[in-house]
């Protein structure tokens, strides 16, 4: 466990309103002093104007947001200890990328020379060396987005900003920025709250996650957490992938919880298993497609195995996806399995052994 | 057969298919423009008889147009009104063009643009009209000021003199100042504004910092499409200037259709010709570092 950071953002509460439209329902939540903070969650639940309530830009309805201890309200932007990187980046066409960076650093009292030389660091920080005096407009999107990286750093914000930063790039280019932005948050020590509806994402570079959904934070967790043990059935949707089948509560006491699920049999799950948040639809477990491991022949039989039937087959190169339908469920469940070398690609049709362990799967009711 | 082989390969040929389309167009601007303007170019260092126009090269119209004080006089004071036809024009024009860009909302800003060119509905010569009856020695404001007691008699500065000349054509030009601020305004990335706020600045620096300069190109075509024509107007000076007012373009109707010197009313206008272009190039200059953008 990571010892608990001091608080660098606090959201009581905080209700906003686009005329009738609610935005943002209550949210409560705080944001730790050098962390790696990311909000996901589907387009139009709120992100961006969460993100820009914590620059200045949006105002609140009700509720307050705290950065460092200090109430936010009434402070405008550019008095705010929080720099952003733009969506479409805004890098000014007018400028070079020397004044670019430069920008912010116009009431900065240290000398000419020491500006030149901190531009001059905050470029060859973000890999821009001896791009100084290039136009603005004569860069590539991956280039725009460090100079808006560099213009934002150069200041020291207490807060970084970031509103889907990588969506604009290609895969390649974005995932090289996904480990850049970790080096660069790790080597200057300050907040990151990066917005994005890539799960993926979000799970490689956070250390905690909210996942926002119609306004509402629907967990705030770390990635694995997340990703192990989501909330409700709508977060498990969300992130990855989840196979839900019916199940049924059959005992329960203070630490456990027993299910009967078809295809399956009878389950012990201990407490921190059980989720709320079926959405109202009985009780469902949920397990994710790597928990569930097709048996081939000659492995060694182990305690808990059904038999199923394989209706189909996706084939990634590293992974095969197998839709495979146990016997006594109604629908058939993803599992992923690692391609090794010499293991043949099942088809479609063969029976086959899938082993499971109870520890995996979740319950939500 | 040979040469004919010859055209046919030339207008296959990229520029040769774009020099045939274009024809139609360049031969009615050569006729219509250029023609004008070579006979203008040549009336200029002709001299002038008694009855007609002495084909032998001369300077004098020139030195003429360039030394007499009156003539002087009135070229000065033409560049004066539309210099402060376009300072005037051009900074009432960019509050206006600001408001309906940043704070129309973006369904009315069609009606308001629309708004702007109502002035374009009427003819120009009506509205020079109207401006004489509202600026006049019994027009509106003198009769309202009259009515009202705040003046005992009628207003002399405001009709036949260079401000009511000033008035008139910054009213006229008002939308070709507007709209091409507009556009460029319209340009700016709204974010841009947003991120200088983020990185420090006050709306107020923002602006100086980021608006304007983005917005530059815009102002510069607006002066140059105020000050260009408005240099050379002859229905405005010649209906409310009175003799105070008289501007180049009158000179210009003096000297040829009155007093019938040919040479030395073209030797004016190329004079005239060539100091606007001049002033607007020597102002291209000032402000190229606006101009480039991106490619
Ligand atoms: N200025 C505004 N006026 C009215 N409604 C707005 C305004 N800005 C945002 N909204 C609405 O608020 C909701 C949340 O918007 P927001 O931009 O925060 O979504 P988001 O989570 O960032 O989505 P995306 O992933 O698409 O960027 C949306 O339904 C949007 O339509
Ligand atoms: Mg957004």
């Amino acid at each position: 466990m990571t010892i608990e950071k001091p608080e660098m953002i606090e959201f009581r509460d905080v209700h906003k309103y686009y005329g009738d439209y609610h935005a943002l329902r209550g949210i409560t939540a705080s944001i730790r002093a050098g962390e790696f903070f990311s909000l996901l969650g589907p387009s139009g639940c709120g992100k961006t104007t969460l993100l820009r309530t914590i620059a200045g830009f949006e105002g609140i309805s009700s509720g307050a947001v705290l950065i460092d201890g200090k109430n936010m309200a009434g402070v405008p932007a550019n008095k705010r200890p929080t720099n952003m990187v733009f969506q479409s980046y805004a890098i000014f066409p007018h400028l070079t990328v020397e004044e670019n960076v430069g920008f912010g650093l116009r009431r900065d009292p240290r000398s000419k020379d020491e500006k030149t030389r901190a531009v001059a660091e905050a470029l060859e920080m973000v890999g821009l060396k001896g791009y100084g005096k290039r136009a603005a407009h004569a860069l590539s999107g991956g280039q725009r987005q460090r100079v808006a990286l560099a213009r934002a750093l150069i200041l020291k914000p207490k807060v970084l900003l970031l509103d889907e930063p990588l969506s604009a790039l290609d895969k390649k280019i974005r995932e090289q920025m996904q480990l850049e932005l970790i080096r660069l948050q790790r080597e200057v020590g300050i907040t990151f709250v990066l917005v994005t509806h890539d799960q993926e994402e979000a799970l490689v570079m956070s250390d905690r996650i909210a996942v926002m959904f119609e306004g509402e934070i629907a967990q705030l967790a770390d990635p694995e957490t997340l990703y192990r043990r989501p909330a409700s059935r709508k977060v498990a949707d969300f992130i990855g992938t989840m196979n839900f089948l019916p199940a049924k509560v059959v005992a329960e006491d203070a630490n456990h919880t027993d299910v009967e699920v078809a295809g399956f049999g009878r389950m012990h799950l201990s407490k921190d298993q059980v989720m709320a948040g079926n959405g109202g639809e009985g009780a469902s477990v949920g397990f994710r497609p790597e928990t569930l491991t097709i048996l081939f022949d000659g492995q060694q039989p182990t305690d808990r195995e059904s038999m199923g039937t394989i209706t189909e087959v996706v084939y990634y190169g590293d992974m095969t996806y197998y839709d495979v339908k146990l016997d006594g469920t109604e629908e058939p469940m993803r599992i992923s399995m690692r391609n090794v070398f010499g293991r043949p690609v099942l088809d479609i049709g063969t029976r086959t052994r899938v082993a499971w362990s109870p520890g995996a799967l979740v319950l939500f009711r | 057969m040979d040469s004919g082989n010859g055209t046919g390969r030339f207008f296959r040929t990229e520029s040769g298919a774009g020099l045939a389309l274009i024809s139609p167009t360049a031969i009615y601007a050569l006729l219509m423009l250029a023609a004008p303007l070579g006979a203008i170019l040549l009336y200029s260092v002709f001299k002038d008889g008694y009855l007609e126009i002495i084909r032998e090269f001369t300077l004098a119209n020139y030195i003429e147009a360039w030394t007499n004080e009156l003539y002087r006089q009135v070229m000065i004071r033409s560049l004066f009104v539309s210099l402060s036809v376009t300072v005037v024009t051009v900074l009432l024009a960019f509050p206006v063009a600001y408001f309906v860009s940043f704070h129309v909302a973006p369904s009315r800003k069609s009606l308001w643009l629309f708004l702007i060119t109502i002035p374009f509905w009427t003819s120009y010569l009506i509205r020079v009209f109207l401006w004489k009856v509202i600026l006049g020695y019994n027009g509106v404001v003198n009769s309202g000021l009259l009515w009202t007691g705040i003046i005992d008699e009628p207003l002399q500065w405001i009709n036949y003199n260079v401000g009511a000349v000033v008035t008139t054509l910054a009213h006229a030009y008002a939308p070709f100042a507007i709209l091409p601020i507009f556009v460029a305004l319209e340009k700016i990335d709204r974010s841009l504004l947003e991120a200088g706020q983020d990185l420090g600045e006050s709306k107020f620096r923002t602006f100086l910092r980021v608006t304007l300069p983005l917005a530059m190109p815009g102002v510069v075509a607006s002066v140059l499409i105020v000050f260009i024509p408005t240099i050379g107007d002859y229905v405005t000076p010649q209906l409310i200037g009175g003799p105070e007012g008289r501007m180049v373009a009158n000179l210009i109707q003096l000297q040829i259709l009155k007093l019938d010197n040919y040479p030395l009313g073209s030797a004016i206008a190329v004079s005239a010709m060539a100091i606007v272009t001049a002033i607007s190039l020597l102002f291209l200059l000032m402000t190229r570092r606006y101009l480039k953008g991106p490619k």
